[in-house]
């Protein structure tokens, strides 16, 4: 059994749309284990994008603990948060949201900046993360001048290239044909599946979903079921 | 935050921001160029001397004083020497070819003007020719004159009777050690315009534009000057004495409160170069909040990104604001020349170079500080939700 890596205790979270208070999660409780890919399922507003910002320290809980890694980082300022997810965290984004007057490679570069690195160690990192998501031959390319799978890519190898305990993505083939999603999920198979890695993607796509070892499915801001699998290919 | 992403979000619009950087340039160009002319208008009550003292008309500087002053001044305890000086305002072939002549007592004058050194002609032809005329550097080489040359020029003031112009001789070159006196001026014998006058052969006020004295040493300028106005007090024309840096201050203010007026302009061009950068950063800002939203997510602190849109201001301006001091620095010797007659001593002054180095700044300042802020301040999620 693998140990606890994410536990959510009591999580609540509302927020205040048109003067009503809107309760998004309702005293969540989960436990993530270390290694494992989940995905996490339900209808819109489940409060699933929410949780996945909690988890990445984008926002904050009403109440609740949410401790990652052995740490509360419920507790952190601003400041401490945005520590925590350079050292911790991989975004990737349904949009790419790449930097669009960078290429490829210092796009990746980009978290890089806040290590303690020379620059020919951040580019060799770089360099292999955009090698690892098949992308060598497209380093000096923008994003304008990328595929919309190219683009996703150089999302993962940028949320790799740190390599941070937990890789968070957000609907990420949201935005792809069938093909390049199918490599997107394929490459976040690989990188759970060879090097470990954590992962907690949001979908709403079934067939993405089977990717993952564990499916995490909430309703109304509640956990509805917790569905463990054998991952099938893409 | 690397300067890669600041310089390349900055020209992320090319025209956008090069029409931007061209309006800080052409508004710091002519900030310096004013702020000069101000320090021009300026230059000769600072670099007055504290030896001299001037004699006019309390009526006004366009009443003559009689001629018979002069020997009453030299008997004036503390006045070592006086020497006359009347404006000619003639011009050469043309109006537009005007610079400052004086009628003066080229020996009082040359005793009395350390500044003005001979570097080229003979001194002594100067003071012994009755038409010789000691002519400043910058006039000699604007119009080709040598020493030898003889020239003409057309009285506008004092006009001969046969309708023929002045004649005068380059006895001498001078050039200028202190900008109390400038490069460009002709002086020539008072005894030239006055037997001229004296003999029916040319028509102008008769009398002296003013005296000016040189004080002996340890004498009190308050004192002398005090004894001069004492003394001419039952008229014919009563005097106003002042001290030679007065006098430069009441010539400057008779052409009006050029400063405030010179500044007011510079002032408004600052605010319209600082609203149309804001708006370029604003519109910069709102193109990058997306990217903020990312930056911040991957780690970088608040004060990162308050620093990138800071940056990009910052840059902007040195660029543009530095084009434009750069532009005024290296025009500056021919703006001095072209501005000679009207404002010598123009000339872009470490001074002014600072002060439109800092203003480079505080634009770039004041105009990246409110994106900046807004961008340190907006939450990730926000950010990212952005559809700018």
């Amino acid at each position: 059994m693998s140990e606890i890596l994410i536990r959510l205790q009591a999580v609540t979270k509302t927020y205040t749309r048109g003067g009503e208070a809107l309760r998004v999660l309702d005293d969540l409780d989960l436990e993530m284990e270390s290694g494992t890919f989940f995905a996490l399922m339900g209808p819109s507003g489940s409060g699933k994008t929410t949780l996945l910002n909690m988890l990445g320290g984008l926002d904050r809980p009403d109440s609740g603990a949410i401790v990652i890694a052995g740490e509360d980082i419920t507790g952190f300022d601003n400041a401490e948060l945005a520590q925590w997810r350079a050292a911790n965290v991989g975004f990737v984004f349904q949009g790419f949201n790449l930097i669009p007057v960078l290429t490829a490679r210092e796009n990746v570069e980009l978290p890089l900046l806040l290590a303690p690195l020379s620059r020919k160690q951040r580019r060799e990192k770089a360099e292999y993360a955009l090698e690892l998501v098949g992308l060598s031959d497209r380093m000096k390319h923008r994003p304008a001048q990328l595929s919309g799978g190219q683009e996703q890519r150089v999302a993962i190898a940028r949320a790799i290239v740190t390599d941070p305990t937990l890789i968070l993505a957000d609907e990420p083939t949201g935005d792809l044909d069938r093909s390049s999603a199918a490599a997107v999920l394929k490459l976040l198979g690989t990188l759970n599946s060879e090097l470990g890695k954590t992962i907690l993607m949001v979908t709403h796509d079934p067939h993405a979903a089977e990717c993952a070892q564990t499916i995490v499915h909430l309703d109304k801001g509640q956990l509805g079921s917790i569905e463990r699998r054998v991952p099938g290919a893409v | 935050m690397p300067f890669s992403l600041i310089a390349k979000n900055l020209f992320k619009h090319p025209l956008r921001a090069l029409l931007t950087a061209a309006s800080l340039a052409v508004a710091l160009f002519l900030l310096c160029v004013l702020r000069s002319l101000v320090v021009a208008l300026d230059v000769g009550v600072r670099n007055a001397a504290a030896n001299r003292l001037i004699v006019q008309s309390s009526t006004s500087l366009f009443v003559y004083l009689p001629e018979a002053y002069e020997a009453k001044l030299a008997s004036i305890e503390g006045v070592q020497n006086v020497c006359k000086w009347n404006w000619f305002g003639g011009y050469y072939q043309d109006p537009k070819n005007f610079f400052a002549q004086f009628a003066t007592d080229p020996e009082a004058l040359l005793a009395m003007y350390p500044e003005i050194e001979i570097v080229s002609g003979s001194r002594e032809e100067f003071l012994k020719e009755r038409q010789a005329c000691l002519l400043g550097e910058g006039t000699a080489e604007k119009y080709g004159f040598k020493v030898g040359d003889n020239f003409p020029l057309i009285g506008a003031l004092f006009q001969r009777t046969d309708g023929e112009p002045w004649s005068f001789k380059v006895a001498a070159i001078y050039r200028s050690k202190k900008s109390s006196v400038d490069n460009n001026t002709l002086f020539f014998n008072y005894e030239y315009l006055h037997k001229t006058i004296d003999a029916g052969q040319a028509g102008g006020p008769q009398g002296v534009g003013i005296f000016v004295l040189e004080l002996a040493p340890g004498a009190d300028r308050v004192q002398v000057a005090s004894a001069v106005d004492a003394l001419f007090e039952g008229g014919p024309q009563r005097t106003q004495t002042a001290t030679e840096a007065e006098f430069n201050a009441q010539f400057v203010s008779m052409i009006g409160n050029v400063p405030l007026f010179v500044t007011s302009i510079g002032g408004g061009v600052m605010i319209a170069i600082l609203l149309a950068t804001l708006n370029t950063m604003l519109m910069a800002a709102r193109e990058q909040t997306r990217d903020v939203g990312v930056l911040k997510a991957l780690g970088f602190s608040d004060g990162s990104v308050f620093g990138l849109l800071l940056s990009q201001s910052l840059l902007l301006c040195i660029a543009g604001g530095g084009a434009g001091i750069a532009l005024a620095v290296l025009s500056g010797p021919g703006m001095a020349i072209k501005l000679g007659t009207m404002f010598p001593g123009y000339e872009v002054t470490k001074g002014t170079i600072m002060q439109a180095a800092i203003l480079t700044i505080a634009i770039g300042f004041f105009a990246g500080i409110t994106p900046a802020l807004r961008a340190r301040g907006m939450s990730v999620i926000s950010a990212l939700r952005s559809n700018a």
